[in-house]
C-alpha cells in the first residue's frame, strides 16, 4: 500500500464528494492537483487523500452534473483541468452535507453511550 | 434525469476512448508535475522530488482502469469489442463464413419474397370493407341470367344485396383513333357494394338505369390517358359502338375488380339487347356479386339457395332445371383454386428450401464449433468466464444473421421488384406484392430465427463440453455433434427428395403439356381481331368479311386465310341438341367459321368438306361438328348428312363436315364438342382472321394484311396482332412459370444438400486422419479408403432419400389437381429422383474421399 503515518486516516468511502464540492464551493473552479492540496491543508495534513481515487471521483461527479470542467493555464503556465462547482453539485452538497451531519450526531450519541446498559435495555 | 445524462457521458465515452485517454494522462502529468515542485521547493532534488510524487499518487495504471471503467459502459464495450472479433474472426474463416452467409441470405430472401406473394395473393383480404361478406353467386357455370337474380333477390334472406356485371366490348370512336376497349355494364348497386366512390363525380342511380339513359364511369387509367386527367372529362361524351355516353364520374384510382379488364363502367340496362337479357332465365352470362348479411355464413347462403333453386325449377327452361346455385367466396373467385394450390406449393418449396438452408447453417456453425474447441478452451483457461464465451458465440451469430438479414431483404425487394414489373399477368394479384411492415417483419423474424439457430446448438455443446479436457485432446472430443451433423445430412436429403420430386412430376406435366397436339398448327399462323364496323348493318357484313379474306388470299406470302367468331373458348353452355331420334343436353361450343378457316390453322377434316361458296344466307343450313361432338351424337356412325337443330326447335342444321378435334381452351383441357356454323349463314360482329404465312416468320405478313382490311374498310378496328403460336403458348405462362420457379428451388435445395454432405464428410475425413492412416498403413488401398468414405456419405443420403419417400408420396398427392397428364406417385419420377440425389451424394463424397486417399500414413500417424 501507499506510505503514509499511522496517524492519518484514509478519506471515508463516500465523503470525498462531500469534500470536492465543498472545496469547489469554498474556493470557485480548481484543477485536480489544487483539490487534493486544499483537501490536504484543510485537514492539516491530517487526511491523507489517496490521489489515485480522486480523479475517477471528479469523472464520476462530472458524469453527474455537478461539477464541469474546463481546461485552462495554471499560475505556473502549466495546462490543466479546471473543476467548477454547478448549480446541481450546489444542491448534492448541502445534501450530503445535511447527511453528514445526522450520521456524525448520530455516532456522537453512541459513543456517549454506555454499551452494557444499553444492551440489557435492548434484550 | 440526471441518470440519463450520466448514462449518455459514459455512452459516448465508450466510443471516445483514445482522446479521453490523453486528456487524463495530461491531468495526472500536471498534478505530478505541482506535486514535484512542492517536494523541490522542501529541499529535494527534482528526481528525488518525481519519484516521491509518484509513489504518494498512488498506481496510475490502476487509477486509470477505474477511471475507465467508470468513464464508459463495460457492457456496450464488450460488445463492440465481441462484434468486432466476431467480424475478424468471420474475415479469418472464408470457407465458414461465405457459405453461411450465402446460405442465410438465400433462405431469408426466399422466405421473404415468398412471404410477400403469399400475403398479396392468398391472406391479404380485398381491398374492400367487409369482404368476407362478399360472394359471387352461380347458376351452373358460374354466370346466371338476368331473371333468376331478380327472383332470388326477392326470395333469398341470405344476401342483404345482390349486384350484377357483364362485360362486352365496343369500339370507342372520336377521341384518337377507333379502338376496341373493354366495358363493363353493372347494376347501379355494384359499386356501392364494393365500398368504392367515384373519385370525381358521381356514380350512377338506379333512376339513370332504369331510364337506360348512356352515362358512364370511367377508370383512373383511362381519364388520365384519354383526358390527361382534367376534369372536363365529367360532362364529356364518349362515342361507343357509335353511339354516345356521357362520362358523369372518376373511378379511384387503384380500384380493380377480379380480372375484368374494363376502362368505362355503365349501368346494367346499357345492353342494345336490354329487353330480351331482362327476361332471360337459366344460365347466362350475368355475372352476380352478393353481399351476405352480418351472421349469415357461406353454408346457410348455400343451403338457401339451394332449396330456393328446387323451387324456381318449375319456371325455369327445362335445358336448365336442377341446377345447383352456388354462392362462392369472393376472395376465392379473384384467386381461384388452382393458383392457391400453386401458391400453397411454391411456399412449400421455399420452406423446404429454408429448412435445408437452416440443416445446413447449423451443420456449418457445429464443425466450426467443434474445431474451434481448442481456442475457447484456451479463453476459458485464461479466464474467460463460460458466460463471456457463451456470449461471443452469441454475438458472432447475431453478426452473421444481421449481415445476412441485410443481404436477404435486399435481395427480396429487388426480386419482389422485378416481379412486379414483369406484372405476371398470368397470376392473379401479382401486381399487389409489396414491401410493406409485415413483409420486412417476416424478413427480420428469418434473420433473427437464423441467428438464434446459429447461436443455440454451438452453444449447447460449448456448454456441455468439458473444456479444458477437450484442450487436452487437441479438439477431437465431437461424437455429439457430429450424431447432430449426420441427423442433419439425413434431413436435408429427405427434404430434397421431396422438393425434387414435386419438380420432377411438374416437369414431366409441364413437357406432356408442351408436347400435346392442340389439333391445329399454330405454327406460321398470324392472327388479327377484326371487328364489322359498328354502324354497318348485319347484312352487309358477309360481303365486307369475304372481301377481307379474298384480297388476305391474293396478298403475296400468305398461304391461306380464315375467319371465325372466336379463336378460343373461355365459356362454354349447356344446351339441348336434337338429332333425329334424340334430344339431348350436352355441354359444347358453338361458333361461326369461315371457308378455309380449317385450311389456314392447318385442321384436317376427316371427312365430309369445307364450308364454301354455295352456303349463302338463304340456302339450306349447314355445319361442320368436330370429331368429339360427332361421337357424342352419332357414336360409331357416319356424321356427314346428318341433321340437328338447338334447343329442340327452330332449323336444321345439316353436317357437311367432320374436324379434327382443336383444343381450344388450351393444351391441357380435353377437346369439347364443337360445332362450327358458315359465317355467310350467320355473320358475326367481330371475330379472328387467321392468316397462314407461305414460308417463315407470319409477322412478316401484318403490314400486308393490315392493308389489305384498310382497303376494304379504313374505319374498321383491327387489334392484337399476333402469332397464333403466342397466343396459344401463353396458356402454358402459369404452367411454365410455376414449374420453373419450383425446379429453381429444388436446384437450390439439392445443391444446399450436396454443400451439407461434402462439408459433412470433408470434416469427417480430417477428424479421421489416423484412422485412415492406420487403414493404409496396414494395407488399405486407395479403392478401400474410396469406399468407406462414399459408402459412409452413401448411407445418410439413402436413409434420408427413403424418409423422403414417403413425404414425396404425400406432396405428390396433394399436388394432384396441378398435374397434367402425370400420376401423383409417378412412378419414372419416383425412380429417378432417388436415383439423381444419390447420384448428387456420391459426387460430393467424391473430393472429401480423394483426399483421405491421398493422406501420407507415417505423417498421419506422427500428427497425434
Amino acid at each position: 500500500m501507499e506510505a503514509g503515518s499511522t496517524d492519518r486516516a484514509e478519506v471515508l468511502q463516500g465523503t470525498l464528494t462531500l469534500l470536492v464540492l465543498r472545496t469547489l464551493e469554498a474556493l470557485g473552479p480548481l484543477h485536480g492537483y489544487g483539490i487534493a492540496r486544499r483537501i490536504e491543508q484543510i485537514s492539516q495534513e491530517l487526511l491523507h487523500l489517496n490521489q489515485g481515487t480522486l480523479y475517477p471521483a471528479l469523472l464520476r461527479m462530472e458524469q453527474e452534473g455537478w461539477i464541469c470542467s474546463e481546461w485552462g493555464t495554471s499560475e505556473k503556465n502549466r495546462k490543466a483541468r479546471f473543476y467548477a462547482i454547478t448549480n446541481a453539485g450546489r444542491h448534492r452538497l448541502a445534501k450530503e452535507a445535511a447527511d453528514w451531519k445526522r450520521m456524525s450526531t448520530t455516532i456522537e450519541r453512541f459513543l456517549v453511550f454506555d454499551p452494557a446498559r444499553r444492551v440489557e435495555e435492548g434484550g | 434525469m440526471i441518470w440519463v445524462r450520466a448514462f449518455l457521458a459514459r455512452w459516448r465515452g465508450a466510443f471516445r476512448r483514445p482522446r479521453d485517454e490523453e486528456q487524463l494522462a495530461d491531468e495526472v502529468r500536471f498534478h505530478l508535475e505541482e506535486r514535484a515542485d512542492e517536494y523541490v521547493a522542501a529541499g529535494m532534488t527534482r528526481e528525488e522530488a518525481q519519484y516521491t510524487a509518484l509513489r504518494s499518487f498512488g498506481g496510475v495504471e490502476a487509477m486509470k482502469e477505474t477511471y475507465r471503467e467508470r468513464q464508459g459502459l463495460p457492457w456496450v464495450e464488450n460488445a463492440v469489442q465481441d462484434v468486432r472479433y466476431a467480424l475478424r474472426a468471420l474475415a479469418h474463416s472464408p470457407a465458414f463464413a461465405i457459405p453461411m452467409l450465402a446460405t442465410l441470405a438465400l433462405a431469408i430472401c426466399a422466405g421473404t419474397v415468398m412471404f410477400g406473394v403469399l400475403q398479396a395473393v392468398v391472406l391479404r383480404q380485398l381491398p374492400f370493407p367487409a369482404p368476407e361478406q362478399l360472394t359471387i353467386v352461380s347458376l351452373g357455370e358460374g354466370r346466371s341470367a338476368y331473371w333468376n337474380v331478380e327472383s332470388w333477390r326477392a326470395h333469398s334472406r341470405s344476401f342483404s344485396d345482390l349486384a350484377v356485371l357483364d362485360t362486352t366490348s365496343v369500339t370507342l370512336t372520336g377521341i384518337g383513333d377507333a379502338d376496341r376497349i373493354g366495358v363493363a355494364r353493372v347494376s347501379p348497386n355494384f359499386v356501392p357494394m364494393l365500398g368504392v366512390q367515384a373519385a370525381h363525380g358521381r356514380a350512377f342511380t338506379s333512376e339513370e338505369a332504369e331510364q337506360r339513359r348512356r352515362v358512364a364511369l370511367i377508370t383512373h387509367a383511362f381519364w388520365q390517358s384519354r383526358f390527361g386527367g382534367s376534369l372536363d372529362a365529367i360532362g364529356a361524351s364518349l362515342e361507343l359502338d357509335g353511339r354516345r355516353s356521357e362520362v358523369i364520374g372518376i373511378l379511384p384510382a387503384g380500384f380493380r375488380f377480379a380480372d375484368v379488364a374494363a376502362e368505362v363502367w355503365e349501368p346494367h340496362t346499357a345492353f342494345a339487347d336490354w329487353d330480351v337479357r331482362r327476361v332471360a332465365r337459366g344460365t347466362g352470362s350475368w355475372f352476380v356479386l352478393g353481399r351476405l348479411r352480418a351472421n349469415v355464413t357461406l353454408e346457410q347462403a348455400n343451403g338457401e339457395m339451394n332449396s330456393l333453386a328446387r323451387r324456381l325449377d318449375e319456371e325455369m327452361p327445362a335445358a336448365d332445371r336442377d341446377r345447383e346455385i352456388r354462392v362462392v367466396p369472393l376472395s376465392e373467385h379473384f384467386v381461384g383454386a388452382r393458383s392457391r394450390l400453386a401458391v400453397w406449393m411454391l411456399s412449400t418449396a421455399v420452406v423446404c428450401v429454408v429448412l435445408i438452408a437452416v440443416a445446413n447453417v447449423l451443420s456449418l456453425s457445429l464443425a466450426r464449433n467443434v474445431s474451434r474447441t481448442r481456442e475457447l478452451a484456451v479463453r476459458s483457461v485464461l479466464g474467460a468466464s463460460p458466460l463471456r464465451l457463451l456470449r461471443q458465440l452469441v454475438v458472432e451469430s447475431v453478426v452473421i444473421s444481421a449481415i445476412a438479414g441485410v443481404c436477404g431483404a435486399l435481395a427480396a425487394w429487388t426480386v419482389i421488384q422485378l416481379l412486379r414489373a414483369n406484372s405476371l399477368s398470368s397470376f392473379p394479384r401479382m401486381t399487389e406484392v409489396t414491401v410493406d411492415g409485415r413483409v420486412l417483419a417476416c424478413a427480420t423474424a428469418l434473420a433473427l430465427f437464423a441467428g438464434i439457430l446459429t447461436a443455440v446448438a454451438p452453444s449447447i455443446t460449448a456448454w456441455r463440453s468439458n473444456l479444458r479436457v477437450s484442450m487436452q485432446s487437441g479438439g477431437r472430443s465431437v461424437s455429439g455433434s457430429q450424431t447432430i451433423r449426420r441427423a442433419l445430412v439425413v434431413a436435408e436429403f429427405a427434404l430434397a427428395m421431396v422438393l425434387v420430386f414435386g419438380a420432377g412430376i411438374l416437369i414431366r406435366s409441364w413437357q406432356i403439356a408442351e408436347d400435346v397436339d392442340p389439333g391445329f398448327q399454330p405454327q406460321q399462323v398470324l392472327s388479327i381481331q377484326l371487328r364489322a364496323p359498328a354502324t354497318m348493318p348485319s347484312s352487309q357484313r358477309v360481303a365486307f368479311y369475304q372481301s377481307i379474306l379474298e384480297r388476305a388470299e391474293r396478298t403475296g406470302g400468305v398461304d391461306s386465310a380464315g375467319f371465325i367468331s372466336e379463336l378460343y373458348i373461355t365459356s362454354t353452355s349447356e344446351q339441348f341438341i336434337e338429332t333425329e331420334g334424340k334430344l339431348e343436353r350436352i355441354a359444347f361450343r358453338r361458333d361461326e367459321a369461315s371457308p378455309g378457316f380449317f385450311r389456314a390453322v392447318g385442321t384436317p377434316l376427316r371427312s365430309g368438306r369445307d364450308f364454301a361458296a354455295e352456303d349463302r344466307a338463304g340456302s339450306q343450313r349447314v355445319v361442320i361438328v368436330n370429331q368429339a361432338m360427332a361421337s357424342r351424337l352419332w357414336p360409331g356412325q357416319q356424321a356427314v348428312g346428318k341433321r340437328l337443330r338447338f334447343g329442340g326447335n327452330g332449323e336444321w342444321f345439316t353436317v357437311i363436315g367432320v374436324a379434327g378435334n382443336m383444343r381450344r381452351q388450351g393444351p391441357e383441357q380435353e377437346p369439347m364438342p364443337q360445332i362450327f356454323e358458315a359465317i355467310a349463314q350467320n355473320p358475326p360482329g367481330a371475330g379472328y382472321l387467321l392468316a397462314k404465312a407461305a414460308t417463315g416468320d407470319p409477322t412478316q405478313i401484318t403490314r400486308a394484311i393490315r392493308a389489305a382490311i384498310h382497303e376494304v374498310e379504313p374505319q374498321a378496328p383491327l387489334y392484337n396482332v399476333r402469332t397464333l403460336e403466342s397466343s396459344f403458348s401463353s396458356f402454358l405462362a402459369a404452367r411454365r412459370l410455376q414449374t420453373f420457379v419450383v425446379a429453381a428451388f429444388s436446384a437450390v435445395a439439392m445443391f444446399l444438400a450436396a454443400t451439407g454432405i461434402y462439408g459433412l464428410m470433408q470434416y469427417c475425413v480430417a477428424t479421421r486422419t489416423r484412422e485412415f492412416g492406420i487403414r493404409m498403413a496396414v494395407g488399405a488401398g486407395n479403392n478401400d479408403i474410396l469406399r468407406v468414405v462414399v459408402s459412409e456419405g452413401l448411407r445418410l443420403s439413402v436413409t434420408g432419400l427413403a424418409l423422403g419417400f414417403f413425404g414425396a408420396l404425400w406432396v405428390g398427392r396433394l399436388s394432384a389437381s396441378l398435374l397434367f397428364e402425370v400420376r401423383a406417385s409417378d412412378p419414372i419420377t419416383l425412380a429417378l429422383v432417388p436415383l439423381l440425389l444419390a447420384f448428387v451424394a456420391v459426387v460430393s463424397c467424391l473430393l472429401p474421399a480423394l483426399r483421405a486417399t491421398r493422406i501420407q500414413p507415417l505423417a498421419a500417424l506422427r500428427q497425434e
